[in-house]
């Protein structure tokens, strides 16, 4: 199960996800990020509430960091320390910012 | 003392204590009795014996030695206890006399093919069998129980034989214990919950190794309904039936017989099976047969049969069948479930009609109207199937079971409910716990969705504990294409974000998070194993 918060501020995105980012719940999460992401200065991703991320849930990060790389800046918040454990393992530290 | 004689066997009735004030005057009267009879089998009828001490038990050691056949009967628990302290249980036969139980009022909670179960208070039940000299079904149920809780399978053994009126029973403690059937009547809402547990409790029973000639063998049995049925069916149909059930082969593992909710019981949170005199070994099919007559096949000429019998209608029967065959096969697909179920009606009508049939169906017009129902459907069912297996796993050994699941992502939510589920067990690290949640995603949707594409197959899942360091062992194995996930050069993971490609980071962080993780193709089967240290 995975819920998605969505609050949009001019060039400003923001998604607060609560519950579990894996193979059955990354579509939902990329599919939200590919309609809005267009002329998006800011992308926050607020971790306070995911318990767990899978490889399908970084692919997402991935590809909207790829994006906002092009366009602005993403920000990963408040990611629990077990989910920093997997980026750290993956090397998405290095990738992403994290807050 | 009373003294008599039938068949050449002197039985006497010893009455009252025997003890060193008055042993050596029984002993004389006994010496009297048995003169000139020395040799011949002799019976002490112990219900008046109130007590006896040591130099009682040795008069009786001196009957022993000049009447080898030597029976006590009718033995009071208290006496019986000296008996069973002193040894002379295991030297002589020493039978107990039976409590006197009535079961009028009280509650039926279970029936199955012997007997009777009925609640005698809040912790007991007592099965009354049917047949009046039931001693020996008592036994053999006591035996075939105590063998199937060591092999693992929860379930109550018997503490007492007693009377009940004219027939004997069994008593078992269940504390404040419902069946499943009771629980599917009034609370139908639960039906799914009912459903997972009772189908847990088959793959444990069938999952269940048993030592070989502890238990009848099914197939025979089922051989034996086959031939029967021969005289009633047209000779094309009846050779067919008794070759499709003697090409099921012989299977070791554990079958119930009668696996009804009525015989499943939750006592607490802890679900027990009882009524186990019908337990055998076979293949699952035979068990799948007598549970489609439960719930379908007994009702399906009279609708109210099932009411009568489990407490819930015929609605509820169908569905919680054909929802716990999908569970139990792991499976959505109806064609699939429904080419399944045809083996087991027809393993269940051949089983009905012969039953039916011995009973004097055939010349009841009701019952004879179902018989020709039940014929009616076999025969329909024998020109279209051609054989009684289908396609299974082989069967875990370990009493827990393995996880034996179709290979989907729509079941991942399930194979991590059972991997977490074993794991309860160990005292899991968060951190531990999520890498091993990841790890089993990554593997279990790497078998979903490349082992058998673009066809469906099956995956097993075991997961093994082990102490001293407690480490956690999860097998994947299955019949996919061969193909070894570790081969996979791993990514670079010190690539800026536009340099990474998509792809290869799952079993990455598989192999970077566990402590071993090995693979091998064996027997047309990818294993692959993963080992996390706590």
């Amino acid at each position: 199960m995975l819920n998605i918060h969505k609050t949009r501020e001019e060039g400003r995105l923001e998604f607060a996800l609560d519950g579990r980012l894996d193979t059955l719940t990354a579509p939902q999460l990329e599919t939200e990020v590919r309609e809005d992401i267009e002329n998006v200065k800011d992308l926050v991703f607020d971790l306070s509430y995911l318990t767990y991320i899978s490889s399908a849930g970084l692919r997402v990060l991935l590809s909207a960091q790829k994006i906002m790389n092009r366009q602005g800046t993403m920000v990963v918040r408040n990611a629990s320390e077990e989910i920093r454990d997997i980026f750290d393992v993956t090397g998405f530290s290095e990738i992403l910012t994290l807050e | 003392m009373t003294f008599t004689e039938e068949n050449g066997r002197v039985k006497i009735a010893l009455e009252g204590r025997i003890d060193s004030n008055n042993a050596p005057a029984v002993e004389k009267e006994l010496m009297d009795a048995l003169e000139g009879r020395r040799g011949a089998p002799v019976t002490l009828d112990a219900e008046k014996l109130t007590y006896i001490s040591s130099a009682g038990l040795r008069v009786i050691l001196h009957v022993k030695k000049l009447h080898p056949d030597l029976v006590i009967t009718d033995v009071s628990p208290e006496v019986y206890e000296i008996f069973d302290m002193t040894g002379f249980t295991e030297m002589m036969t020493v039978e107990k006399a039976y409590r006197v139980v009535s079961v009028e009022g009280c509650e039926e909670i279970g029936r199955g093919a012997n007997g009777l179960i009925y609640r005698i208070d809040q912790d007991n039940v007592v099965k009354v069998y049917r047949n009046a000299d039931a001693l020996a079904d008592i036994q053999h149920e006591r035996e075939v129980a105590r063998l199937a809780l060591v092999l693992g399978i929860p379930t109550a053994i018997s503490y007492d034989v007693v009377r009940v009126g004219e027939s004997y029973g069994s008593v078992f403690e269940l504390l404040n214990a419902r069946s499943f059937s009771k629980i599917l009547a009034k609370e139908p809402e639960k039906m799914d919950w009912c459903v997972r547990e009772y189908v847990d409790m088959l793959h444990r029973i069938h999952g269940t190794l048993v030592p070989e000639g502890r238990l009848p063998d099914m197939r025979e049995t089922a051989i034996g309904w086959a031939r029967f049925d021969q005289d009633y069916l047209p000779k094309e149909a009846g050779d067919k039936l008794l070759a499709m059930v003697e090409a099921v082969p012989h299977d070791d593992h554990m079958i119930h017989g009668d696996y009804h909710t009525k015989n499943l019981q939750l006592q607490g949170d802890e679900v027990l099976i009882i009524d186990m005199d019908t337990l055998a070994v076979g293949h699952p099919i035979f068990e799948l047969g007598s549970m489609f007559n439960s719930f379908v096949g007994f009702s399906e000429y009279d609708r109210s049969v099932i009411e009568k019998f489990q407490g819930f209608d015929s609605t509820i029967g169908r569905a919680f069948w054909r929802k716990s065959l999908a569970a139990y096969l792991g499976t959505q697909d109806e064609a699939r479930l429904t080419d399944v179920e045809n083996k087991a009606r027809i393993v269940g009508y051949m089983r009905m009609i012969r039953r039916s049939i011995r009973r004097g169906g055939l010349d009841k017009p009701a019952e004879k109207a179902e018989i020709e129902l039940w014929k009616g459907e076999l025969l329909e069912l024998l020109g279209k199937v051609d054989t009684l297996l289908f396609e299974r796993e082989e069967t875990a050994e370990t009493p827990e079971g393995d996880l034996d699941i179709e290979a989907v992502p729509e079941n991942l939510n399930d194979v991590l409910a059972y991997v977490d589920r074993r794991l309860e067990a160990v005292d899991c690290p968060m951190k531990a716990q999520m890498q091993i949640d990841v790890a089993v995603e990554e593997i279990f949707i790497n078998i979903a969705q490349y082992a058998y594409h673009p066809e469906k197959g099956r995956a097993k899942v075991r997961v093994e504990v082990s102490e001293e360091p407690v480490t956690v062992t999860i097998t994947f194995i299955d019949r996919g294409i061969p193909y070894d996930p570790l081969a996979r050069e791993d990514p670079d993971v010190t690539l800026p974000a536009e340099d990474r490609p998509i792809g290869g980071l799952g079993i990455f962080m598989v192999k970077n998070t566990m402590d071993d993780v090995t693979y091998e193709y064996k027997d047309g089967s990818n294993i692959l194993r993963l080992k996390k240290n706590l």
